[in-house]
């Protein structure tokens, strides 16, 4: 059924990018390494997120609670560094 | 409210007697009433400290105690007042008590949570009192690295981790009243239409849920490093201990918001009451409370000027701290307007709340002092530091917790109090107040720095002036706990609306019943609609 | 599926059902800050340290590590079909799909285990005053990688073993609560799970793949 089958290429989904991040780290690409890894990171935790949890279901605060702490962390890693 | 005719309503007091009707409670009036006790068990404790701590400096030489013990003193007074009294004060007792009445509801949405968090207090605190048994911890509230982390022989990682659980109680009220007032208001109970408790309520749970997670996270990377040799703040591996100071302000000045929010709201309950006037500017008011949540994230960099972080980071830091005093200022004007021409009655709660006007905004301007980058430089770690934040902690905080105890005692307890004695402890703990903490001013200008208890005689004047005005502050918040204790058997009852105060929870009777409310009810407009009908021309 | 509510404030089991779930994302949005600046410590001793933390890396398992990722996705997935079981109001299923999770969850802690007593039998421990030896340009830069390494995976499982934890007391209670109960606390508990696998799915480039 529908559900079943979201849920399932969110799995392949998750699965392949697995794969992609360990390949990627036989191939030099210098300092884009990390940021390719960061972004395919970030990429399986919004599948994980829309998919597994279901954020656009929960309704508008759900999202707020992502978008404020995404903000506090960009704070907080910003201007420690800064410093 | 209607009179019952015949035998006196049922209440949440009289409902359920017994030890396990208490502490097995997931009413959120008797959960306030287990954190009220607590509470005060460690403010008189704290304030033991403070008075050991003036007694110790009235004299020059360091003759009381040791260095070492002069060491787990005020680090023992910090940790104590700042996270086992004034982060839960307010919050955990007047808000719990009348945040579900102020917006109409039954209760809290998470009742059993509200419950937990209580136990976790108890147990987190517990913790850390065995420590300061045990012979206490030497390094100051702040925990700094690497003293806490390689060469404190003290108890740190008992006192940290007990900080630490204490954190999630904290963690778990904020998400509470969260969701509460998303979830939970009566109908035609706009945004808008809250009163600014609520707001502030609201504010302060923001910055519980944001920041208390980044405190927990500096405190177990210490209580790791001491017991698991996890050493990540260790100089010698390359760690950098000024990261451990980034991770602890980024929610130790945050949590200052947390302490002052909730006073905020208390007085702005108070003061259109006793002016018979709305509150001026309720939306600035509303939306500032807001904007102190937010923009107090922004400024931790103003405890660290003098730390070795660079000067550009230094500057942003100093920048933001003046924005984030406007959003207070506005306040003030508003709380200073809302007196204009109104009918002025000297209550206690009035007496309280204006004392925290003057207290409050004096302690905030040696806050810009602070935030100048060459000022703090000479000012740094010294007693005029101590003077400003205990203006506001103190003066600011602690006599709007009185304000808002004195205010809604009635309420939650269904007696009135002696005005002619709560007037008399006003007064004296204002003068008390003054007198202990306008020395340490001039005493941090002259150069006395913080932490240290034996000093030069040429500052002996001062210290012994703040000490006898430590003596007066004691008697001023000694005198609440008789009077208001004595009320409890021996004052008269009191009305459902004593002060003719508007808000939902002066709708009910006093104490409430159980459920708070009989029918849930309506509200059709803004708060604060005074002066009231039979208020007269 | 309506059903009573658990309680005292709420009169509409909807309302309840989004307050819970509300309440359990701002939970976990305060353990993504705790998380947060953890890795902030981490990211900061890595800049100081580049060299140092990319022969470190080198010498986990990486076998292991990806072995590790695949199980806590796949514990996921498992977790998501519990919740779909249960609005579908197959309970029996459900709670098998739950108790699935949870032994994948166990697994990735045996993997971990596994891991850790390698590194501590070569020398790579540098915890509970264990010998740290590392040849290499950086042993200090090294030193600070494992010890993050072992903090940080370390605050990992304690959250994995708070998440088996809750699971088991849903599953305990299972039989006995009513649809809209195990609804609830499949929800939260699933929400919880997620993001621990979220935190995992950070983690795992941040100390695996950090190239030379």
């Amino acid at each position: 059924m529908n559900e079943v089958r979201r849920l399932a290429a969110a799995y392949v989904g998750l699965l392949a990018l697995l794969a992609l991040t360990v390949a990627s780290a036989f191939v030099d690409l210098g300092g884009f390494n990390s940021a390719a890894n960061l972004a395919i990171a970030a990429a399986k935790a919004a599948l994980i997120a829309v998919l597994f949890m279901q954020l656009p279901r929960q309704g508008v605060l759900p999202r707020l609670v992502v978008v404020a702490v995404a903000l506090w962390l960009a704070i907080l890693f910003a201007l420690t560094l800064a410093g | 409210m209607s009179e019952r005719i015949g035998a006196v309503p049922a209440t949440y007091m009289g409902e359920g007697s017994g030890p396990r009707a208490w502490l097995l409670t997931t009413d959120h009036k008797r959960v306030a009433w287990l954190y009220l006790v607590a509470l005060t068990v460690f403010f008189f404790l704290g304030g033991a400290m403070a008075v050991l701590i003036r007694v110790e400096l009235a004299t020059p030489a360091g003759d009381l105690v040791s260095d070492d013990a002069y060491d787990r003193l005020f680090s023992i007074h910090g940790i104590i007042m700042v996270w086992f009294f004034l982060v839960p004060s307010i919050p955990a007792t007047l808000g719990n008590f009348l945040l579900p009445l102020m917006i109409g509801a039954r209760d809290l949405a998470f009742p059993r949570l509200n419950l937990a968090s209580w136990y976790v207090f108890i147990f987190g605190s517990g913790f850390t009192l065995y420590s300061v048994i045990a012979g206490g911890v030497d390094t100051g509230w702040t925990f700094y690295t690497p003293f806490s982390t390689m060469f404190s022989n003290s108890y740190v990682s008992a006192a940290a981790f007990g900080v630490f659980i204490v954190g999630f109680s904290t963690i778990m009220t904020g998400i509470n009243f969260i969701v509460t007032v998303h979830k939970l208001r009566a109908p035609g109970l706009t945004w808008f239409r809250l009163p600014i408790f609520v707001w502030t309520m609201y504010a302060t749970a923001l910055v519980m849920v944001l920041a208390t997670p980044v405190l927990a996270a500096s405190l177990i990377l210490i209580v790791l490093e001491r017991v698991f040799g996890i050493g990540v703040f260790d100089p010698g591996l390359g760690g950098d201990p000024l990261l451990f100071q980034h991770l602890f302000w980024f929610y130790s000045h945050p949590a200052v918001y947390i302490m002052i929010l909730p006073g905020m709201g208390v007085v702005s309950e108070i003061l259109p009451c006793f002016s018979r006037r709305p509150l001026f500017g309720y939306t600035a008011v509303a939306l500032s409370s807001m904007a102190i949540a937010i923009f107090g994230f922004l400024v931790w960099g103003h405890h660290m000027f003098v730390s070795g972080q660079s000067a550009y980071a230094g500057l942003v830091f100093s920048f933001l701290s003046y924005c984030v005093a406007i959003p207070s200022a506005i306040k003030v004007f508003n709380w200073s307007l809302t007196l204009r021409k109104g009918e002025i009655a000297f209550e206690t709660s009035m007496l309280y709340a204006l004392g925290f006007l003057g207290l409050f905004t004096f302690g905030g301007l040696a806050g810009l002092f602070l935030a100048a980058l060459a000022v703090d430089v000479h000012v740094h770690d010294t007693y005029f530091v101590v003077a400003h934040f205990h203006y506001i902690m103190v003066g600011g905080m602690v006599t709007a917790f009185m304000a808002g105890i004195h205010f809604w005692w009635p309420k939650i307890t269904g007696r009135m109090y002696s005005e002619t004695w709560g007037r008399i402890a006003a007064i004296v703990t204002f003068l008390g107040f003054n007198l202990t903490f306008f020395p340490q001013y001039v005493l941090g200008f002259l150069g006395m720095p913080r932490r240290y208890h034996a000093y030069p005689p040429e500052f002996a004047f001062w210290h012994i002036l703040s000490s006898a005005g430590a003596v007066v502050l004691a008697l001023g918040y000694l005198m609440p706990l008789f009077s208001l204790g004595w009320s409890l058997f021996r004052g008269p009852r009191a009305p459902d609306n004593p002060w003719r105060a508007t808000g939902l929870e002066w709708k009910t009777t006093s104490p409430p019943p159980p459920h708070n409310f009989d029918e849930t009810p309506v509200v059709d407009g803004p708060p604060y609609r005074y002066p009231l009908a039979e208020d007269g021309a | 599926m309506s059903g009573a509510v658990e309680s005292e404030a709420f009169r509409d089991a909807e309302r309840e059902r989004q307050a819970d779930a509300f309440g359990m994302w701002i939970f976990i949005g305060s353990e993504a800050m705790l998380f947060g600046a953890v890795m902030l410590v981490y990211l900061t001793a890595r800049m100081a340290h580049p060299e140092g933390f990319g022969e470190a890396s080198s010498r986990l398992s990486l076998l292991l590590g990806t072995v590790n990722t695949a199980v806590l996705i796949t514990s996921s997935l498992a977790m998501a079909l519990a919740d779909l079981l249960v609005k579908l109001g197959r309970r029996r299923a459900a709670a098998w799909a739950l108790a699935a999770t949870a032994l994948l969850g166990l697994a990735f802690l045996a993997v971990k285990g596994v891991e850790y007593a390698d590194e501590v039998r070569e020398g790579l421990a540098p915890v509970l005053g264990l010998p740290f030896a590392f040849e290499g340009a950086d042993p200090r830069g090294a030193q600070l990688f494992f010890e993050l390494y072992f903090a940080s995976t370390g605050l990992h499982a304690a959250h994995l073993i708070g998440g088996l934890a809750a699971i088991a007391t849903v599953l305990a209670t299972w039989r006995r609560s009513t649809d809209a109960a195990c609804l609830r606390r499949t929800r939260a508990v699933g929400l919880y799970w997620h993001f621990v696998d979220i935190v995992w799915v950070f983690l795992f480039p941040l100390l695996y793949l950090v190239h030379r």
